[in-house]
């Protein structure tokens, strides 16, 4: 158990008074940074990169500030996607689901504590499967190739059909219309421009923030005007500041399942913290939405995706190190972080530098530790956000989304993009479709094709290959029993309907 | 690329405000035409920052990132409304050349000055540790004899620089039929080398700087380096040349400027940058970023990349990239 | 209704996605080539399209004209501060659409406006001082 003392020596290290206030600073002004719609962890972690230079702190302590005020602006993008429908960055869209009708119906602080323990309970679970697994599960991602990949896509867009919207054609199109727009821009493999009506505007794509503020931000905008006549600018109710403690305990199995699935959704390279709170969301309301109360406001669709956002992040810190993959935006960001402190992650870095790995894993748990004891006794503050009236509120909202996406790309076409992105979600938002099928065909979309046009040319036209590998099938099979799952449960729930109605 | 981005912003915002402290004042601006981040924002922030360093402009160097289409809409810009510009240098590199050569850029690859080349990444060929290919005469044999038995794989697309240059390899080594040659696109050299690893594929090609580690582990082997000198780092990996094939595949890193600016200010750059070139912070900067520094500058310059420009289009016409 | 419409242009701009993507011509070395995922995912959202055109699902309640009005002038806002941001400079664009954005979602003038005078400013200093992210003070118009 050589690696157990490394990891206690990671946090000998790590506890010292300096460290202890870095750790505080850090998830604090993280907090608010991820707060702000269209600034998340990449922008928190760049504006504080230099100030690490500045005062001259070690690797340790830097890492530790570095990680605080990443895990710190995860948390903050929880907070607008419960308060404000907003999702802060890409794996705060399933927040959205349930967080935000919680908020409505006056439940705001809950959530937020339960997006809270969830999340430090996931990185929990994430932690304890670094220590145990990691050199082996590093070795066991190697084996998974394209064509697992893409059973695994596969997989995920199953799942996603279950997760919202009353008639599952829609959520569907939802998700083919995000698929459609991932295929805008220069095709990587051939390199030719696909959609672009020779802007070369578009040659890199859609991106995925421009489209999520538009999206989400934008069209709450336009809902906002139409209500406006029946219930005029009235602030949401708010019915208590502190949570509901028993409340968070019932989320319990909801946090443990969400773990486990994000955990092993994050060891795959490229699959990343967005699939793993998508997993966790869709399995767990597969699980246990007897009474259709998911995307309603059940805490439990805030406890599991939330739960599977940070473990699918501890997780995905295997591929990272061990090989140098960062297969999502989020490892993206601790790979930067990474390199920026000299360190060159890849197959030799748990020999050469286990006190540095050892010092990451236990200041990334640190900062979870920091975020719970930090952000529970101030949810109440940021609950008061829903008592500013609408008319103040949304216009600072659209001010900071569309400053924090030009500070960035220096590109007015983006601006326009999410007015676009705005008008189509507001669209889509009246016809019952939900946009989250729709973000995430737009985030995978992109690797699902990729991995299919891979495996195919590694085999040379022939489609056998993708059921070829154990994984694969092993996949397909697990996507099966879903769809039948699914459909079961969907004919037995209108069965139930159909005895109450000639009942009563 | 999508998923370096953010790994991008990091560095590059980063890098910015260490710059933003300093005075504001400008008198030269360098366009990354990417995100920050990854070569040309490196190329950029350092060239700027140790122009600075050596006095060689008046205050700080302005860097501005203008992504889009791999370089396309900065070249548009240049090319259209700062032909004329002295001040305005833009980084570029192999790979916006290779889009020239096959058309993807809105003007033709006169229509800028090219100032000069400062570092290379180097291109090499892997196979796998337990792969039966034990040198690249073997696998240059197979290439030519039986192409449609191993599975090739880079971090660019079809028609991209890993696949062109190992093209140039299989050429060289007598294989005619180019088609027939499988080729596999992943996001990075990393991705390509792990995927190697797990059995998937059974040769890479692609830049030396990215991958490096797993050749100190021992998990792949390095056939070939394509440069005209063995890799300082890496002494005992030959390079194609000593090896029969004279094949070289640099990523260089250079700059280029308005079409319309002046022969005397062409010249003022080419030899500021060459003064830049052979100072210390250069050198070092290079090393520590996965480069070789190499000096090509002006006129030899601007020779090499036409004929550079010319070696690709050949290739790309011949494999169908373009008509 | 609405629904049907929506599907009939779900539909046209699936069938036009289709069509384009018929186009796209694999490359060498790219055995499935760029066009056929394209199809795989443009033919299946076409069927789904016209399932709702025939059979629909759903009510959708369009708001009353004057909220209509207000939603375009919201849009207006929006596209003009993208429009007038270079222009203008960061500050000012900044304050027309705090105060704009305010006065259309209901919030009396005087407020909006004083809102956008405190905020446009505060926003700058945040980016362009405490965050680094360079934004320009004045416009072009300006010099």
């Amino acid at each position: 158990m050589e690696t157990f003392s490394l990891l206690a020596q990671g946090f000998a290290v790590a506890l010292t008074p300096l460290n202890i206030a870095l750790l505080l600073l850090g998830c604090f002004s993280g907090t608010l940074i991820g707060a702000l719609p269209g600034l998340g962890p990449v922008n928190g972690v760049a504006i504080l990169i230099p100030l690490t230079f500045a005062f001259g702190f070690d690797a340790t302590s830097s890492l530790i500030l570095l990680s605080a005020v990443y895990f710190g602006c995860m948390y903050g993008g929880r907070i607008s996607s419960i308060l404000l429908n907003i999702p802060g960055d890409e794996p705060a869209v399933m927040t959205t689901l349930d967080g935000y009708p919680m908020a409505q119906q006056g439940r705001a602080a809950d959530a937020l504590a339960i997006s809270g323990v969830a999340s430090f309970f996931g990185a929990t679970v994430a932690v304890i499967g670094l220590t145990l697994f990691a050199p082996m599960l590093a070795r066991m991602a190697i084996y998974f190739g394209p064509a697992d990949y893409f059973a695994l896509y596969i997989l995920a867009f199953v799942t996603i059909g279950g997760i919202a919207g009353v008639d599952p054609r829609k959520t569907l199109l939802s998700a083919l219309i995000g698929l459609m727009i991932a295929t805008a821009g220069l095709d990587p493999i051939s390199g030719i421009p696909r959609y672009t009506f020779d802007n070369y505007h578009l040659y890199d794509g859609v991106d995925a923030i421009v489209a999520l503020v538009g999206l989400f931000a934008i069209s709450e905008i336009l809902m906002l005007l139409e209500k406006a006549a029946r219930d005029r600018a009235a602030p949401i109710g708010l019915d208590s500041w502190l949570p509901d403690f028993r409340q968070i305990w019932k989320t319990r199995w909801a946090v443990l399942r969400g773990s486990v699935v994000g955990f092993v959704a994050g060891v795959l390279p490229g699959a990343g913290a967005s699939l793993g709170s998508v997993m966790s969301y869709s399995m767990e309301k597969q699980a246990s939405d007897k009474h259709g109360t998911f995307g309603k406001g059940d805490p439990r669709g805030v406890a599991a995706p939330e739960a599977g956002n940070n473990a699918a992040s501890g997780g995905a810190l295997i591929p990272m190190l061990s090989l140098g993959v960062p297969g999502s935006g989020t490892t993206a960001v601790m790979l930067a972080m990474l390199i920026s402190l000299n360190v060159q992650p890849g197959p030799l870095l748990f020999e050469r530098q286990p006190d540095l790995v050892w010092g990451l894993v236990a200041s990334l748990y640190l900062g979870n530790v920091a975020l719970l004891i930090l952000n529970l006794p101030m949810i109440g503050l940021f609950s008061r956000l829903m008592m500013v009236p609408t008319w103040a509120l949304m216009p600072i909202v659209a001010a900071v989304s569309f400053v924090g996406v030009f500070s960035i790309s220096n590109s007015v076409f983006d601006l326009e993009l999410m007015i676009i992105f705005g008008v189509l979600g507001y669209l889509l938002r009246k016809l019952d479709v939900s946009l989250v099928p729709l973000v995430l065909g737009l985030l995978l979309g992109g690797d699902m094709e990729r991995n299919l046009r891979r495996a195919m040319s590694i085999s040379d036209g022939d489609w056998g290959v993708l059921m070829a590998s154990p994984i694969s099938v092993t996949l397909y099979v697990l996507t099966t029993a879903f769809l039948g799952l699914s459909v079961w449960l969907a004919l037995r729930d209108r069965k139930r309907q159909q005895a109450r109605v000639t009942e009563g | 690329m999508k998923i370096l981005a953010p790994t991008s912003a990091v560095f590059g915002m980063a890098m910015a405000l260490g710059l933003s402290a300093g005075a504001p004042a400008s008198a030269a601006e360098c366009i990354a035409p990417s995100n920050p981040g990854g070569g040309w924002d490196f190329t950029c922030r350092t060239i700027g920052r140790i122009l600075t360093e050596l006095d060689l402009v008046d205050g700080n160097v302005q860097v501005t990132n203008m992504p889009g289409g791999v370089g396309a809409v900065t070249y548009a810009m240049v090319v259209n409304e700062r032909p004329d510009d002295p001040e305005l240098i833009v980084a570029t590199s192999t790979v916006g050349i290779t889009q020239i050569a096959q058309g993807r850029y809105p003007a033709p690859v006169d229509a800028v000055r090219y100032l000069a080349m400062l570092g290379a990444d180097v291109g090499v060929i892997a196979v796998d540790d337990d792969s039966p290919i034990q040198s690249l005469d073997e696998l240059t044999e197979i290439m030519a004899n039986d192409p449609g038995s191993i599975v090739t794989a880079g971090s660019s697309g079809a028609g991209g620089w890993d696949h062109i240059r190992l093209l140039m390899v299989a050429r060289e080594g007598g294989l005619n039929t180019l088609g027939d040659l499988r080729w596999v696109q992943f996001d990075g050299g990393t991705d390509a080398v792990t995927q190697m690893m797990g059995g998937q594929i059974d040769v890479v090609s692609t830049d030396m700087g990215e991958i490096a580690g797993f050749v100190d582990s021992g998990d792949i082997r390095i056939l070939a380096a394509l440069s005209d000198e063995p890799i300082p780092a890496f002494p005992d990996i030959p390079t194609a040349q000593s090896q029969g094939i004279d094949v070289t595949g640099y990523n260089w890193r250079g700059l280029y400027t308005g079409g319309e600016v002046s022969d005397a200010e062409y010249d003022q750059w080419v030899s500021d940058l060459e003064t830049l070139y052979n100072s210390e912070n250069w050198q070092t900067a290079a090393v520590e970023f996965g480069l070789v520094p190499i000096w090509r500058g002006g006129a030899d310059f601007e020779a090499y990349v036409r004929e550079q420009e010319k070696v690709m289009a050949d290739i790309s016409r011949d494999i169908g990239v373009i008509e | 209704m609405t629904v049907r419409l929506a599907g009939v242009a779900i539909f046209m701009i699936a069938a036009l996605y289709t069509w384009y993507g018929r186009d796209y011509t694999a490359s060498f070395g790219d055995v499935l080539g760029p066009s056929v995922f394209p199809m795989i995912v443009g033919i299946p959202a076409m069927i789904l399209a016209a399932s709702l055109v025939v059979f629909p699902s759903g009510q959708v309640s369009w708001p009353p004209r004057d909220h209509m009005l207000r939603q375009v002038a919201a849009l207006a806002i929006l596209a003009g501060y993208a429009w007038l941001l270079l222009p203008l400079g960061f500050p000012l664009a900044t304050f027309g659409l705090i105060a704009g954005l305010g006065i259309v979602l209901g919030g009396a003038p005087l407020k909006a406006v004083a809102l956008g005078a405190v905020l446009a400013p505060g926003l700058w200093a945040l980016f362009d001082q405490v965050l680094g992210l360079p934004l320009a003070v004045l416009g072009r118009w300006f010099g």
